[in-house]
């Protein structure tokens, strides 16, 4: 009985253990010449790789197309993506296979910082240059960080709730994005900042709806269930507030309810479109930053330039009145 | 009569004498179905090598790092999948696993993080609490003579709940250092790679908490009465069998391995978040069937649920290094693990 069993393991284990042996030592001359900084210029094939936190996001698939986009005017760049779904052990195993397969260059928005910035460090000490997107790492080992500044559109949103949408105060219920992600932090944040100036306005509720139109739908019926007196729903992306929407619609709380949220894509089913049919009363708009990316990877590998640490990407305000300019203004490019 | 169905294992129908090789067709085609899950991993692994991309004359799928990288990232679902081995052998299954990952992960980053416990204190705690969650269901189950599809289910959701509970409803990240707001350094060991490179820490857990179940699942009276009440509960139960005691432990292990990869999961994430773990059951329990494990119970082996994770572990690998389109990988992942279920039901057709 015994032979029976172990025969076939131990022959399967044979042949595995003699293939690492003879190929596994190999492995010592790669890390070498990897640690040694990549080489760079025009005259070079480079290998992005493009690590998504959640294809399934419009946002993101929006900034996956961006970068697709820019990178195909560059010849010499050739960009794989992974994506994650949201789950941080995938995206720590999608940036190691990156870096077995040797990419000189990494572009990762990580899912959330703590989780990702081991992995992230890995590739920048092999020297990789990082391109961190729309989400922070934590510490500083990464070559640049592009973003708009999600504090600031935090605050921004605060003040025109303070300041125009409730200047004799109300109630807001704030649905906020993955927690462990950086942008859900700074822009809960930031709305506190921007309604200190109105001690009136109050929020009431919170809810977590982790940056996706159902979950917000869920957590936004909820509360309605639960609080009589809603003014005003602050979201911290646009499907989430259409999820709110959705969720005031049914319950028949649509009358006087305000819903801001925070994206503006200029797409059918985005942001702006939501704000110039009514839905949404205002939304700001994140850049995806995927053009800025691919140009800052052309300074690092092509141009064999520096960088700063961080770029900041601009923001701005879309409400009924330049909705529908701000549209053809960016469909244009 | 019974008694020797009670005790003789199941695999032993169609098994040609012991010591000799198998000879003609029919005895060749029982030993492969007997060891597929082995075979099946010999046969992922030849494919990875070769569909392997090549770079600077090496094969990448085969570098040290790539490899100590599969055993790695299969790490936790196979520490669950041995657990859910024991279940799925007396016929039950944990739907609650993933669930408890993240009650694991989160809880035991708030006791160091919060309760500024002691690594020791911590693990022991959050072990325990697995292990008397599982002990829990598998007495509602058996003493309700509930199902243990419905407990674990309701399971799942209670420990998702004590998670956000527990954590108040957020991720808790680690920082390490001496101070009271601060995790002992020496719970980093989970990110380290010991000899050299070569092996990851959670996946020498991994290799342990196998091995200790094989022993168990071979040597022991425990094993024969799990395989026992798999085979024919009421059979086993009329030769003596402690039916309800024996199930209740199986919960109970598989409970505790849920929360020692919970612990591991906070570990190599630097984080312990109440929602981690979600799905984790269903990658456990493709482990376990693509290892030659029924879902009816009674036939399969920890062996085989290892070879299996591993065989998962390394699909992922070939596909992700050939990046393949993130939505093709979910197909090809879900015909595999149709094709081990359908080359199990053939097994026991010719048994």
């Amino acid at each position: 009985m015994r032979v029976k069993t172990r025969a076939p393991l131990a022959v399967a284990l044979a042949v595995i253990t003699g293939l690492v042996a003879a190929c596994g030592g190999d492995e010592g001359a790669a890390t070498e010449s990897s640690a040694q900084a990549k080489a760079c210029g025009p005259d070079g094939e480079y290998v992005i790789g493009m690590s998504q936190a959640n294809n399934a996001e419009p946002y993101r698939e929006r900034m996956n197309d961006d970068i697709r986009t820019a990178a195909e005017a560059v010849p010499q760049f050739q960009v794989e993506f992974a994506d994650a779904a949201q789950d941080n052990a995938k995206q720590v195993s999608d940036v190691e296979n990156f870096l077995t397969q040797q990419i000189d260059l990494l572009i990762i928005s990580p899912n959330e910082a703590a989780p990702l910035t081991a992995v992230v460090k890995k590739a920048y000490d092999q020297k990789i240059p990082v391109i961190v997107l729309d989400r922070k790492v934590e510490g500083d080992a990464y070559t640049t960080f592009i973003g708009a500044d999600n504090l600031e559109i935090g605050k921004q949103a605060g003040q025109y709730v303070a300041e125009e949408l409730l200047p004799d105060g109300g109630s807001v219920v704030e649905i906020k994005g993955l927690p462990g992600s950086t942008p859900a932090q700074e822009r809960s944040d930031g709305f506190k900042e921007g309604i200190a100036g109105n001690p009136a306005v109050k929020i009431s509720a919170t809810g977590v709806g982790d940056w996706l139109r159902d979950k917000g739908q869920q957590q936004a019926e909820a509360i309605l269930q639960a609080e009589d007196d809603v003014d005003v729903v602050y979201s911290h992306n646009d499907p989430m507030a259409e999820g709110a929407y959705l969720a005031a619609d049914a319950a028949g709380r649509l009358d006087g309810l305000e819903i801001i949220g925070i994206d503006a894509l200029p797409i059918p089913a985005g942001g702006i479109k939501a704000v110039e049919e009514g839905r949404l009363s205002a939304t700001f708009t994140y850049p995806t930053g995927g053009k800025e990316a691919v140009e800052a990877a052309k300074k690092l590998l092509i141009d064999c330039a520096e960088l700063p640490k961080e770029q900041i990407l601009e923001t701005q305000r879309i409400t009924e009145e330049n909705a529908a300019d701000v549209y053809s203004e960016l469909n244009r490019r | 009569m019974i008694e020797q169905q009670a005790q003789e294992s199941p695999a032993a129908a169609g098994r040609p004498s012991p010591g000799a090789l198998p000879h003609g067709r029919r005895e060749w085609i029982d030993f492969v179905f007997r060891f597929q899950s082995l075979f099946g991993l010999l046969a992922v692994f030849i494919a990875a090598i070769a569909f392997s991309p090549v770079r600077n004359g090496e094969l990448l799928f085969l570098t040290t790092e790539n490899l100590a990288n599969v055993v790695r990232s299969v790490s936790e679902i196979g520490i669950i999948a041995v657990g859910m081995t024991f279940v799925i052998l007396v016929a039950g299954i944990d739907l609650s696993v993933g669930a408890v990952v993240g009650l694991a992960a989160s809880g035991v980053a708030v006791l160091m993080m919060e309760r500024d416990m002691g690594v020791a204190p911590a693990v022991a705690i959050v072990l325990a609490i697995g292990l008397a969650f599982g002990a829990v269901q598998g007495l509602i189950s058996t003493r309700l003579g509930i199902q243990s599809f419905i407990v674990t289910l309701a399971g799942l959701q209670v420990a998702r709940g004590l998670a956000r509970i527990w954590s108040d409803g957020q991720g808790v990240p680690l920082a390490y250092g001496d101070g009271p707001d601060l995790a002992p350094e020496a719970f980093s060991v989970l990110n380290e790679r010991l000899l050299g490179g070569l092996l990851p820490v959670p996946a020498l857990i991994f290799l342990t908490v196998g091995a200790i179940a094989i022993f168990v699942l071979r040597r022991t009276t425990f094993a024969r009465h799990v395989y026992a009440i798999g085979g024919n509960e009421r059979a086993a139960r009329l030769s003596g069998v402690p039916v309800a005691r024996v199930k209740v432990a199986v919960f109970a292990i598989a409970g505790m391995l849920a929360a020692l990869a919970g612990i591991i999961h906070a570990g190599q994430l630097n984080q312990g978040s109440p929602n981690d773990g979600a799905g984790y059951e269903l990658d456990a329990i493709a482990a376990v069937v693509i290892g030659g494990t029924s879902l009816m119970g009674g036939r399969g082996t920890v062996a085989g649920t290892l070879a299996g994770a591993l065989l998962l572990g390394i699909l992922n690998n070939v596909l992700a290094l050939n990046n393949v389109d993130a939505n093709v990988q979910l197909l090809i992942k879900g015909l595999v693990i149709v094709a081990a279920a359908a080359l199990l039901s053939l097994r026991g057709r010719d048994d």
